[in-house]
């Protein structure tokens, strides 16, 4: 058969990409929210890791070996077919909380973990200066952490676009549901998943460009400074 | 009117008494440089001048604001008191201009161009003007510090407490920084010091304190402590810091070891490479000819004892042996290592 033919079949005939486009919708959709809300409550969980008390240190603790150690696969059939099982919330959003509880417990270590590696002492020279802790934290701390932390908290982002394929066991039509259907449809399944792998990997890299873009016009905007 | 006034002020470390009811102030233009052992308590006293530790008894003024009272407006009160850190603590993610214009920027309410202004002139002040875009990774240990001192110029303090700024520095960029401190107390900035430089200390300080058991255990004028201290452990302190001594009982003696330590007794007074070998061939020299011609195999007894001048360079070995009488040169038991 020649490629322009499989093409046809399997992207264009009976609107097919339309259905590729929803499909990687949803898979965009379930990401984003997922790392927007991980991200915050791995924000709230880091900042309890670093809490003066120790019970609350202690639960985050907690809290983040377990969800970090365990497949987020079985998290989400979990909650589910278990916690949810009885009430009519959506698939899709039992497949965000379940990855939100995922992130946050990656950022929260990736946060945590690269606040204890910045230079305390600067943010007590910070402190000697007159700046309260919370302006030592935001201007000097913080700052610096982002900086040790951002290259995991990437590699974060990508690999829960990446998990998210599996949102399928819960009856959720994603990117990865689709392709398959349409693979198995049109009898062409390995030119579907090699049409998949190319969307995930486009994610993967628009994701890395925006981070790439961000730090670039940081650095431009301090580069300006200095010319005026 | 005082400038910090410390009132029966106790700091310990779990079950380890530091400070035991230390009393201090210190009046506007003083220079006070701290001495004492290691593990005496002198960062710690130094740090709660400014509560960067919290004492467990006594109060800390500053002027005539409590710092140890639960009120206290922390924040405003340490805008007047600069700190320099031995490890210099510099914020490595912004250049030295920004590291200078952040605190007057953000807390005295300056405009860019008014902080940016005062910073030039400060850095120019200590001769690194030159260097205000570059990150601070790049700079010298010398340089770091300058610029250390320069950001808490930039707050205006009326005191600055100063905590081994020289300890972490290369002999060579020590010169630089002790410029930078002279120049403060021509301008004459109140200072607390904490410091090793003893030759410094005599010469900038208005009041020296030796710490020792859990206070200040004695404290005068540079040249009541350094030439006439009153009570033993000044005595036996300031003489370990004036001498090197080393006692040899037999003649496989750790000669590695007594190396490395005059090596470091002069690594402390910034000789160079050459002469230090210098320094320890003469020694060695010295300890051969004694062993071989002075000393029986029975009893070897050599003390051995290396000053430094800091004032002409000129460092002066000395051996002590018991045994019999024998002069390794014709005259005298004594050698010039030079300068």
């Amino acid at each position: 058969m020649d490629i322009r033919e499989i093409i046809y079949k399997t992207l264009i005939a009976g609107d097919s990409y339309i259905t590729l486009l929803k499909g990687l919708g949803v898979t965009l959709q379930i990401s984003l929210l997922s790392v927007v809300l991980g991200t915050l409550l791995g924000m709230v969980v880091c900042a309890m890791r670093g809490s003066r008390f120790w019970m609350i240190r202690q639960i985050a603790a907690g809290y983040i070996a377990i969800l970090r150690g365990s497949p987020v696969l079985l998290l989400l059939m979990l909650m589910y077919y278990v916690v949810f099982a009885g009430s009519n919330v959506s698939a899709a959003i039992v497949a965000v909380a379940a990855f939100s509880l995922h992130m946050s417990a990656y950022t929260a270590a990736c946060f945590y973990s690269a606040i204890s590696a910045s230079d305390a002492m600067q943010a007590e020279a910070a402190r000697t200066l007159g700046f309260s802790k919370w302006q030592a934290f935001t201007l000097i701390t913080l700052p610096q952490a982002a900086n040790i932390a951002k290259g995991t908290y990437q590699s974060a982002i990508v690999t829960l676009i990446q998990w998210t394929s599996v949102v399928g066991y819960v009856t959720i039509t994603d990117l990865t549901r689709v392709i398959n259907n349409i693979g198995s449809r049109t009898m062409q399944p390995l030119f579907m998943i090699l049409v998949g792998l190319l969307l995930y990997l486009g994610m993967a890299y628009i994701c890395y460009g925006i981070f790439a873009l961000v730090e670039r016009l940081v650095v431009l905007k301090k580069k300006r400074r200095m010319k005026v | 009117m005082s400038m910090i006034r410390v009132e029966n002020l106790s700091k310990s470390f779990g079950s380890l008494q530091v400070l035991k009811d230390v009393n201090l102030t210190v009046e506007k233009g003083e220079r006070i440089v701290i001495i004492g052992g290691s593990g005496c308590g002198k960062s710690v006293f130094l740090r709660c001048m400014d509560l960067l530790e919290t004492p467990d008894k006594g109060t800390v003024f500053i002027k005539d604001d409590e710092l140890t009272s639960p009120k206290a407006d922390l924040n405003r009160i340490r805008r007047k008191v600069g700190m320099v850190y031995q490890g210099f603590h510099l914020f490595s993610h912004m250049n030295v201009l920004d590291n200078i214009t952040l605190a007057p920027i953000k807390l005295l309410g300056l405009s860019r161009a008014e902080a940016e202004k005062k910073a030039e002139t400060l850095l120019e002040m200590v001769g690194l003007l030159s260097k205000k875009y570059m990150m601070p990774e790049v700079l010298s240990g010398g340089q770091k510090q300058r610029i250390a001192i320069v950001r808490c110029l930039a707050m205006e303090p009326d005191v600055m407490l100063f905590d081994e700024p020289t300890s972490a520095l290369d002999p060579t960029m020590v010169g630089e920084v002790l410029a930078t401190l002279r120049l403060l107390a021509k301008q004459g900035m109140t200072m607390v010091i904490v410091t090793h430089e003893m030759d410094f200390a005599r010469e900038i300080a208005t009041r020296i304190l030796y710490l020792d058991e859990q206070g200040i255990y004695e404290e005068g004028t540079p040249r009541e402590i350094f030439d006439a201290p009153q009570k033993k452990n000044t005595r036996d302190f300031i003489h370990k810091m004036k001498y090197f001594s080393w006692h040899i009982e037999s003649r496989d003696f750790d000669f590695m070891q007594l190396q490395g330590n005059i090596r470091s007794f002069a690594g402390r007074y910034g000789m160079d490479e050459k002469r230090t070998n210098r320094l320890l061939l003469c020694t060695e020299e010295l300890i051969c000819e004694m062993l071989d011609y002075g000393q029986s195999d029975a009893c070897v007894d050599i003390q051995i004892q290396i000053s430094f001048d800091e004032r002409d360079r000129c460092a002066v070995i000395g051996l002590r042996c018991r045994g019999a009488k024998y002069n390794p040169f014709e005259e005298e038991a004594e050698e010039d290592s030079g300068g």
